[in-house]
């Protein structure tokens, strides 16, 4: 029992723990750096280019009468100055007549007396113009309600279909283009909708079909309607984007 | 052809020397986390077993049979740590010397306390262990790192100067690429630097709290060797 407690230094060993603790730790961090590269890499937008065909279809004579309806329905999707008019106009004329005149008459005078008069003065225009006027006002409020809840999302993928429409019009294929190939181009747009810059990011593999896709964007030139996406959408998802020409329609 | 930069391809397409020193940093790292984790557990079960044994040593237990239960330990295999180890040094030391009557009590003392200073010693190495290490991945990975990235943006610089046409372009990725080594330094850096502050004042705390039982231990032994000698006196 002469020996100390403390003939041989020896330190717990702690090994297994800490190792694995360690190795864990590193793995993580090199996997989330590599995934969120990739992942920040921009969006790509197929340009498939759909079966150039004229859309004809039968139109009979009596669904051109039902116009004028749907027209407030139409017109504030492309102008919104258009829009209070009707509301406007059509709402304090009719409103107070039919609601300050009974209250006034049927003090005086029994109740079931006043009751025949105010309906024969609305005549059948004013109804006409109630009803359009209620409409347009049930219309331009659903439509708010849309906008409001249309996400940023949405909103970017309909520019999205946009500028594939616009590049698919101005692409015209070279002859020796085949189903199966593929070119990726990256595009840089600035805020106004004009494009940048053009690369090739991936090869179809035909210089001709490469030179097609990129003659396709640069005739497109600017998609002006850009403009109207709000700046932070647009920087993460336009600022610089990916197109993917692809022709799959060709029958070989 | 424009080519879409990824992590990997920066680093698999550096230069030599910047590899080297991103694989450098890349195990310093990983070594000192290990450590870290390391003297993390060992801090956590030094303190744990600290305050389980003074609450044990406080509870008025007879101090032999306190050292018998050491000793049933020590043969279980485990390890005595901190502050029993230091106990068990100082009780056996006096034991040991109370035995011989021709000691007096004054050099009884000395020698229980010099082998408890001896324990702490080596209880504070064992705390201190690893430190060091911590210690300097902290302070000299950085430069590590800017020393990569001087070398990669040397190596940038001079590709471009047998370009003809000198753009962004031709420089960007290998600025970027350098950049990864600062990067990777100050990744192996900060944790270490916390964890070695941290680590530092818990030993601090630790040996102040193994210096306290020292003093109160021996009081106890000071009674304890009085109470001795004064009977023997009086029984020879």
């Amino acid at each position: 029992m002469s020996d100390s407690v403390y003939a041989k230094p020896v330190a717990p060993r702690i090994i297994l723990r800490p190792a694995l603790a360690s190795l864990f730790l590193h793995a993580v961090v090199i996997y989330l750096m590599t995934v969120n590269w990739s992942a920040s890499e921009p969006e790509v937008v197929k340009v498939t280019p759909v079966p150039k065909a004229i859309n004809a279809r039968l139109v009979d004579v009596s669904e051109f009468r039902p116009q004028p309806k749907p027209k407030p329905k139409a017109k504030p999707k492309a102008k919104t100055s258009s829009k209070p008019k009707p509301v406007a106009k059509a709402k304090p004329k009719p409103k107070p007549k039919p609601v300050a005149k009974p209250k006034a008459q049927a003090k005086p005078a029994p109740k079931a007396e006043p009751k025949p008069k105010p309906e024969p003065r609305i005549t059948e225009a004013e109804l006409a113009a109630i009803a359009r006027a209620d409409l347009a006002r049930a219309v331009a409020e659903e439509e708010q309600q849309v906008e409001a809840t249309a996400t940023a999302e949405e909103m970017a993928a309909s520019y999205a279909a946009l500028i594939q429409q616009t590049v698919v019009n101005y692409w015209s294929r070279p002859p020796s283009a085949r189903n199966g190939m593929e070119a990726l181009l990256a595009i840089q747009l600035i805020p106004t909708g004009e494009v940048v810059s053009v690369s090739v990011l991936k090869s179809s593999g035909s210089t001709a079909f490469d030179r097609s896709a990129i003659n396709a964007v640069e005739k497109a030139g600017s998609f002006p309607e850009l403009q109207k996406l709000p700046p932070r959408e647009f920087e993460k998802t336009f600022r610089r984007f990916r197109l993917l020409f692809r022709p799959e329609d060709l029958r070989y | 052809m424009q080519e879409q930069l990824s992590l990997i391809d920066l680093v698999l397409h550096a230069s030599f020397t910047v590899q080297a020193v991103m694989v450098l940093l890349l195990l310093a790292s990983m070594l000192s986390w290990y450590m870290i984790v390391n003297r993390f557990i060992y801090f956590r079960n030094a303190r744990d077993e600290m305050y389980q044994f003074e609450e044990r040593f406080w509870s008025g237990i007879d101090l032999a049979q306190l050292y018998r239960e050491g000793n049933e330990k020590t043969a279980d295999g485990h390890l005595v740590i901190g502050m029993e180890s230091i106990f068990r040094a100082g009780f056996k030391e006096f034991s040991r010397l109370a035995q011989q009557e021709e000691i007096d009590s004054e050099a009884v003392l000395e020698g229980s306390r010099r082998a408890m200073r001896v324990a702490a010693m080596r209880e504070e190495e064992r705390l201190e262990r690893h430190l060091a290490f911590l210690a300097s991945v902290g302070s000299t990975s950085p430069y590590i790192g800017l020393f990569g990235t001087v070398w990669g943006i040397m190596h940038s610089f001079r590709g471009l100067a047998n370009a003809t046409q000198a753009t962004l372009a031709t420089v960007a990725p290998g600025i970027s690429e350098a950049l990864v080594a600062t990067a990777m330094g100050l990744f192996a850096a900060i944790p270490a630097v916390l964890a070695y502050n941290r680590f530092a004042s818990k030993v601090d705390l630790l040996s102040n709290r193994y210096d306290t039982f020292m003093d109160e231990f021996s009081g106890i032994l000071y009674r304890q060797v009085y109470a001795l000698r004064s009977r023997d006196r009086r029984a020879g």
